[in-house]
């Protein structure tokens, strides 16, 4: 199965491209470029030396995004490779100076049998340039916009996603997202990772059923406004969908209290891949 | 003094009434309407009023009494607990519904042709990633095409196109792009068209709020008009947008939604 995704329209000179190829049976960095403000780091080995995978580390200079910045990386993964794709530090992104956009975006190219693992380190947003995250300045920002689409072959749409999180009159993004000050999306494509998507479905079902309950009548009446007493929100919410013809994929959503409770999410759901990568992601 | 005019038939020349003619003029108006502004409505216009208050009537078998946009599943998990969460998830849907959906609807009631159509069918069966929505949106897409192909004979092409697709299992009959094409066929604008799709989705969500024992018809009813103005200010934002523009901007909802099949008990499909 070959796929790519990442933003069409015009193309702009890249800032990073990697290439994966099969080199003496084993996957190897064939080509590997990055100008400022991107650096690519490719470690000699990551896991064991059993696995065939190879691990591309990517980092910002300055260890941010700041307004005006486009960062694009491209990447091919040729036929039977498997590569692992991450940020080697949370993405900060910083208050926009004269109201510019930043933007990061990842094209990849997937061969036959290959495998691709984007494991990124959040992207966190600071309301002050000073960049320090101080109480009640959570979603305080204008504009994030995040998309993924995934194609097929002969560009047939498979997966579009698109979250668009703007200040608005009506509310704004903290109002909106509530208590929930972390939110995450997990894709898992492809038939070499059926078990994977199998055994995520089901955890998250049992996981999230726990949390619905039918509240208990209030003897005739509608909703009392005052808040009730009993359980309360379920501090990480999460739903699992499985998308594309014979369920090819499946995405799962996220949307939690706490960063590390992601993180623990992530390790736990993921462990599974750790045959095929080496190590076990966020681990 | 004043005289009436009336406009003779046969003739477009105004002809003053005598003064027994202004009595039976009273009573016997079936000439065309003068607006305020005068502007002349045609027949034209008032059947098609007709067709569009069956089009938006919940009575049309469409099956969109059986979806609740996630509204159950944030009750069970208490997301919407009172009637202020209740408003505020309303609102949320609605500005969900306008920055996803509204393009599709847009887009095909501009293009109401097959071709376009399918297009925009594909797009959406890749975009609604949330398997609940998707399903939701298959299924109520379906029946509205098979009520539409069955009552609106004198559009063709609506049973024509049902008859091409069924079968072939290439289309997902998504709800949006149906209802655009439907509204564009039957000659709708688009501003009402779009707009129409957001009444209907508040609609629904509100019908569901009352059948989940959250609020009684009449509260329902005035909380309904409560919310069309700020359901107006989000059909002004979100109109008339290419589909390349669809996002989400609740992402809560959206993850609330696909938690619906984790429901052990439920009255509604999503």
């Amino acid at each position: 199965m070959s796929g790519k995704g990442g933003e069409r329209g015009e193309r702009k000179m890249e800032t990073g491209i990697a290439a994966v190829e099969k080199v003496g049976g084993r996957s190897t960095v064939t080509r590997c470029f990055s100008k400022y403000p991107l650096k690519l780091i490719v470690p000699n080995k990551v896991g064991s030396s059993k696995t065939d995978a190879v691990w591309i580390y990517t980092l910002s200079y300055g260890g941010g995004i700041v307004s005006g910045d486009r960062i694009s990386l491209s990447i091919g993964v040729g036929d039977g490779c498997t590569a692992a794709v991450t940020t080697q530090a949370s993405t900060k992104v910083y208050k926009s100076v004269d109201s510019k956009c930043s933007e990061q975006v990842l094209e990849a190219r997937i061969g036959r049998n290959a495998l691709l693992a984007v494991i990124p380190d959040p992207v966190t947003c600071f309301s002050t340039a000073s960049g320090r995250h101080e109480s009640g300045e959570k979603w305080e920002f204008e504009l994030y916009r995040s998309t993924n689409q995934i194609f097929l072959e002969e560009d047939q749409p498979l997966f579009l996603d698109s979250v668009l999180l703007e200040q608005a009159s009506t509310c704004s993004i903290a109002e909106r997202m509530q208590e929930y000050h972390v939110i995450a999306m997990v894709i898992i494509l492809g038939p070499m990772l059926k078990h994977v998507q199998n055994q995520v479905q089901d955890e998250v079902k049992k996981m999230m059923s726990r949390h619905f309950r039918v509240p208990t009548p209030t003897a005739g009446h509608y909703m009392r406004s005052e808040s009730q007493s009993g359980p309360t929100r379920p501090a990480l919410v999460a739903s699992c969908s499985a998308f594309g013809p014979q369920a090819i994929g499946v995405v799962v959503r996220i949307a939690a209290v706490t960063t590390e409770s992601v993180y623990m999410f992530l390790r736990h759901h993921l462990a599974t891949l750790e045959p095929f990568l080496g190590v076990i992601p966020y681990g | 003094m004043s005289e009436l005019f009336t406009k003779n038939c046969e003739s477009d020349q105004a002809v003053p009434f005598t003064s027994e003619q202004t009595q039976n003029c009273l009573m016997d108006c079936d000439m065309e309407e003068m607006s305020a502004d005068n502007v002349k409505t045609s027949p034209a216009d008032h059947l098609q009023q007709w067709s569009q208050w069956q089009l938006l009537d919940s009575i049309l078998p469409t099956g969109g009494f059986a979806h609740s946009s996630g509204l159950e599943a944030a009750v069970q998990a208490r997301f919407v607990v009172g009637p202020e969460d209740l408003k505020f998830y309303i609102i949320q849907v609605l500005e969900n519904t306008g920055s996803l959906l509204l393009p599709y609807v847009y887009c095909a009631s501009k293009f109401p042709d097959v071709e376009s159509w399918f297009k925009l069918d594909r797009l959406l069966e890749a975009t609604l990633t949330n398997e609940v929505s998707r399903k939701a949106s298959a299924s109520q897409g379906s029946a509205l095409l098979r009520v539409a192909a069955s009552i609106y004979v004198e559009i063709p092409s609506l049973k024509q196109m049902r008859d091409t697709y069924l079968g072939s299992g290439a289309a997902s009959f998504h709800h949006a792009p149906i209802f655009g094409l439907i509204c564009g066929l039957l000659g709708f604008d688009s501003s009402t068209s779009q707009r129409a799709y957001m009444f209907i989705t508040m609609r629904d969500v509100v019908s569901a709020a009352t059948r989940l024992n959250l609020i009684g018809p009449l509260g329902a009813s005035v909380l309904q008009h409560q919310i069309a103005h700020v359901a107006e200010q989000m059909t002004k934002k979100w109109m008339d947008r290419p589909v390349e523009e669809a996002s989400q901007t609740s992402p809560l909802v959206d993850i609330v939604q696909g938690c619906h099949g984790y429901l052990f008990s439920r009255l509604f499909c999503s």
